[in-house]
């Protein structure tokens, strides 16, 4: 068996841009023994990936390594390239985030497993045929039909992208299997069955795994041991337990904390972050009973080739002043078409009733345009929601512009952005997307639909796409809004912990329908329904290795 | 979003722990799975529609265009001998252009469809005739042209790109803009001087030496020879279009997670490139490459005209100074007809070779 072990590793990242030398990884040392699992959590810019990626040699060639990488006791640095080749995959290979584009779109997944095989030809399989045996039971072996050997990876849900990746990984019976996010945009259903799976096969096989993440829960879950990552150096390392229930140090309090222990009282209506956003009313916004926004027996269905499909059936739902509404379900379970018609933007069956403010949803364009100055919408990812050649003055401006609101452009664009907390305001106007963080862009996000003083925020997976630190300061921003300003806001997510963290009600959507409907408190302390109790029971709690133990 | 429906057969293996039935979650049953769906035919349907449409407004504009060009062309067919008026005036009918504009279109749609395009003023043949034997050069001309400029595009750009910003790079780029801002005449004449006036190396024009069996193996040599200098010309000037395209797209690629896949599974740098970036990297590029023959064969009027290659290019050249409408109404059409059938060329192999348009 082989094993793998950082020893003092530095990497080095040369540049000849004016910032100089980047150093990656600094001074990291990690033991993996044979049959171990260790986790390495940390944020974007932790290192953690360019780390994992010098086990194998695959970083780019402007790259310098320091200190030894050794797999099986070689440093990977004496092997020559074509002994490099015969370690990859063989002996220790990579699941990538294959929700993602780590598989070839224009390849039959079976043949890209294929691929592996042939690279590394071993008796069990020489022959085509055989490779073709292999191929179909490491299909089997992670739970998917043979039929969809012949996919393509478009043809594929996120969830099983992510199984093809784990049975190519399989493919060779390599001694050390290194994950890089693999359930990284999977929602809980689907992520809890990756992680069992992937536990199941690498213990049942005695196969090592080096996992990285960015979330300490589903780190946890699996691994024996945790490693935390931050500016390319070792914050702390010890036992699962340990670091998540026991941290010493406080940067990896601050990511336990940022994933919320669903009925813990002290995250409730508090999301943990180091910069919170201020409540500057003495008496804050409490949700009201005045209704805002009310969709009955709301029902959305599209054509398809295979007949009329029937997206959102039959939903009720109200939202009052100043109350965060979380509306949870899994990816296809319609709760983005629901965000869509609730905003006039997609066309409701017969039947169906809007209301706001108590009136019925314009169906005009010209009257729509003034419903929406009212309700705004905020969408997952803030890099691709701007316009990456608009400065942040433009990017703000324009709801104002389209709804024809000329005065006072500027006092209010400034408002907007000291609203979302970018501040002082100023410094930010002439910036471009791509000079801020991710954190930042969000918030420039946020601060283009406040511009326009909405009565409603529509959030889709608000979050999702940001880091760990990152996420409670803006869930900490919706909550000021809120208590602020009185505004409402209905917040599409696949995660409970946001709804526990900010929201007052929370709406459980399956299959188009709500099947559970109620106060954040009640619902999510004591589930009725069995898909409210299987989301639950899907969250990834910090804790030694509690889904391998519980499946 | 929408939730597909399944008819895939269910799953034998056991059932996935910790997922109640009903949750939707199982592995081959996915809620977010893509739906499937597409027909061959319809997209075939969608596509000749396209093309049709554009044919008809080719047609349509082919008869009216060439009717806003200067000149007479009864008073150009009179210029070189004296004519009465009464002579005109017969000339006029004998090529139907005393009639009113919209019985000569009438009359020019007929003939479209009847394959019968009129007779042209200059040459005093039928304009379907003229064409036909005109056709073949120029299918030699460009189809080799094409051929090596295509070739010799794509391989320099997808070499440039995965070793982008070296010596390599930047020679190949560079020279291929340089060809490719050269005007196609002056590059024509300038090759002209020099290997047919100075060296003597091959000849000025035409085709063939008068005399010759273009089917004999003197023939066909000499054809050869005729034809390096224009076909030279014509590749220099274009397969700058297909070097930048390639060399783009690879770039794009490169970056993407699936070569890192391919790398980790131990392929080599060459087979990462040949078999994972570059038949992605094909694809923009190839409806850039159809779309371009159709251009090549339209360039061919400047090289033919150059190297008086006796081609379609030359024969609306000259149908051109007449103005010689029949003649032009022809060639255009034609011209046009390949164009609009190459790009549906391209639509219908990128289907093929793209899986994510052929089952979307």
């Amino acid at each position: 068996m082989t094993e793998l072990s950082f020893a003092n590793v530095s990497i080095t990242y040369r540049s000849a841009s004016t910032r100089g030398d980047v150093t990656a990884v600094s001074d990291i040392s990690l033991d993996l023994p044979t049959g171990a699992t260790l986790g390495i959590a940390g944020e974007s810019g932790s290192g953690k990936s360019t780390l994992i990626m010098s086990a194998l040699r695959l970083l780019p060639k402007s790259t310098t390594i320091d200190g030894q990488v050794r797999l099986g006791g070689k440093d990977i640095r004496d092997l020559s390239f074509g002994e490099i080749r015969a370690v990859r995959w063989a002996q220790a290979s990579i699941v990538f985030q294959g929700a993602l584009h780590s598989l070839n779109p224009v390849r039959e997944v079976g043949g890209q497993i294929i691929e592996a095989l042939e690279h590394h030809a071993k008796d069990a399989w020489m022959t085509p045929a055989k490779r073709r045996d292999r191929m179909f039971e490491l299909l089997e072996e992670v739970d998917l039909d043979q039929s969809k050997a012949v996919s393509y990876p478009h043809e594929l849900s996120g969830g099983q992208k992510q199984r093809i990746m784990i049975a190519m990984a399989l493919a060779c019976e390599p001694d050390i299997i290194i994950a890089d996010e693999p359930t990284t945009a999977l929602d809980v259903i689907v992520q809890k069955q990756i992680l069992e799976g992937m536990a199941r096969l690498v213990g049942e096989r005695g196969i090592s795994l080096l996992m990285i993440s960015h979330d300490l829960a589903v780190l946890s879950a699996v691994c024996e041991n945790l490693a935390i990552m931050r500016h390319g150096k070792l914050v702390e390392y010890g036992p699962s337990d340990q670091v998540c229930l026991a941290p010493e140090e406080d940067y990896t309090k601050q990511l336990a904390n940022a994933f919320p222990q669903i009925g813990d009282a002290e995250s409730r209506m508090n999301p943990r972050t180091l910069k919170p956003a201020e409540v500057r009313r003495a008496q804050p916004y409490e949700m009201t009973d005045e209704v805002v926004l009310e969709a009955k027996n709301l029902s959305v269905s599209f054509d398809t080739r295979q007949g009329r499909e029937r997206a959102v059936r039959g939903v009720d739902l109200a939202l009052h002043k100043a109350e965060i509404l979380a509306v949870v379900g899994q990816s296809g379970s319609g709760k983005t078409t629901l965000a869509r018609s609730l905003l006039g933007l997609q066309e409701v069956d017969a039947g169906s009733q809007l209301d706001f403010a108590g009136t019925a949803l314009p169906r005009k364009a010209k009257a729509l345009r003034a419903f929406r100055r009212q309700v705004q919408m905020i969408l997952q990812d803030p890099s691709g929601s701007l316009n990456p050649k608009r400065s942040v003055y433009e990017a703000v401006v324009e709801g104002l512009r389209v709804q024809k609101i000329t005065d006072d452009e500027y006092a209010r664009v400034i408002g907007a952005l000291e609203a979302a907390e970018l501040t002082p305001a100023a410094d930010y106007l002439e910036s471009i997307p791509q000079e801020l963080s991710g954190g930042q862009r969000q918030r420039v996000v946020i601060a283009g639909a406040l511009a326009l003083d909405p009565q409603v925020l529509i959030a889709d997976e608000p979050v999702a796409s940001l880091d760990a630190s990152v996420r409670g300061e803006i869930l900490s921003l919706f909550l000021a809004l809120k208590k602020n300003l009185g505004m409402s806001a209905l917040i599409i997510t696949h995660d409970l912990g946001l709804a526990w963290n900010i929201a007052d009600t929370v709406a459980v959507m399956k299959k188009g329908e709500i099947v559970e409907y109620g106060d954040v408190d009640t619902v999510l302390s004591d589930p009725q329904h069995a898909y409210t109790q299987e989301l639950l029971a899907a969250v990834p709690r910090l804790g030694s290795q509690s889904l391998v133990n519980n499946g | 979003m929408t939730t597909p429906t399944h008819d895939l057969p269910t799953p034998s293996g056991e059932p996935d722990p910790g997922s109640t039935g009903s949750s939707g979650g199982r592995a081959d049953h996915d809620m977010d799975e893509p739906p499937k769906g597409g027909s061959f035919l319809g997209y075939l349907l969608r596509k000749l529609g396209g093309a049709l449409t554009s044919m008809i407004l080719v047609v349509v504009l082919g008869f009216f265009a060439f009717r806003m060009l200067p000149g007479d062309p009864v008073l150009k067919i009179a210029k070189e001998r004296p004519m009465s008026p009464a002579q005109i005036a017969e000339l006029r009918s004998q090529y139907g252009l005393d009639k009113p504009v919209i019985v000569q279109f009438w009359d020019y749609l007929v003939g479209i469809f009847t394959g019968e395009l009129g007779e042209s003023y200059v040459y005093r043949k039928p304009v379907s005739e003229l064409i036909v034997d005109y056709l073949g050069p120029t299918l030699l001309l460009t189809a080799t042209a094409a051929v090596l400029a295509i070739g010799l595009g794509l391989w320099l750009g997808q070499l440039s790109a995965w070793r982008r910003n070296s010596l390599f790079d930047k020679v190949a780029s560079s020279t291929s803009l340089v060809f490719w801002s050269v005007p196609t005449f002056w590059l024509g004449l300038i090759l002209l001087m020099i290997f047919g006036g100075t060296l003597q190396w091959l000849p000025t024009g035409g085709m063939i030496t008068p005399g010759l069996d273009p089917w004999s193996p003197a023939g066909i040599i000499d054809v050869i020879k005729h034809l390096i200098l224009p076909v030279i010309t014509m590749v220099a000037v274009v397969y700058a279009q297909y070097l930048m395209v390639m060399r783009a797209s690879l770039i794009e690629e490169m970056s993407e997670d699936y070569l890192t896949t391919a790398r980790a599974k131990g392929l080599t740098e060459d087979e990462v490139r040949k078999k994972h970036a570059v038949p992605n990297a094909l694809l923009p590029t190839i409806t850039v490459v159809f779309m371009h023959i159709g251009g090549l064969i339209t360039g061919a009027v400047t090289v033919e005209a150059v190297f008086s290659w006796p081609g379609l290019g030359k024969l609306t050249f000259e149908a051109i100074s007449g103005p010689d409408l029949p003649l032009l109404q022809g060639t255009f059409v034609v011209f046009s007809a390949i164009i609009i059938v190459m790009n549906l060329a391209a639509d219908i192999v990128y289907r093929f070779l793209d899986p994510r348009v052929r089952r979307a």
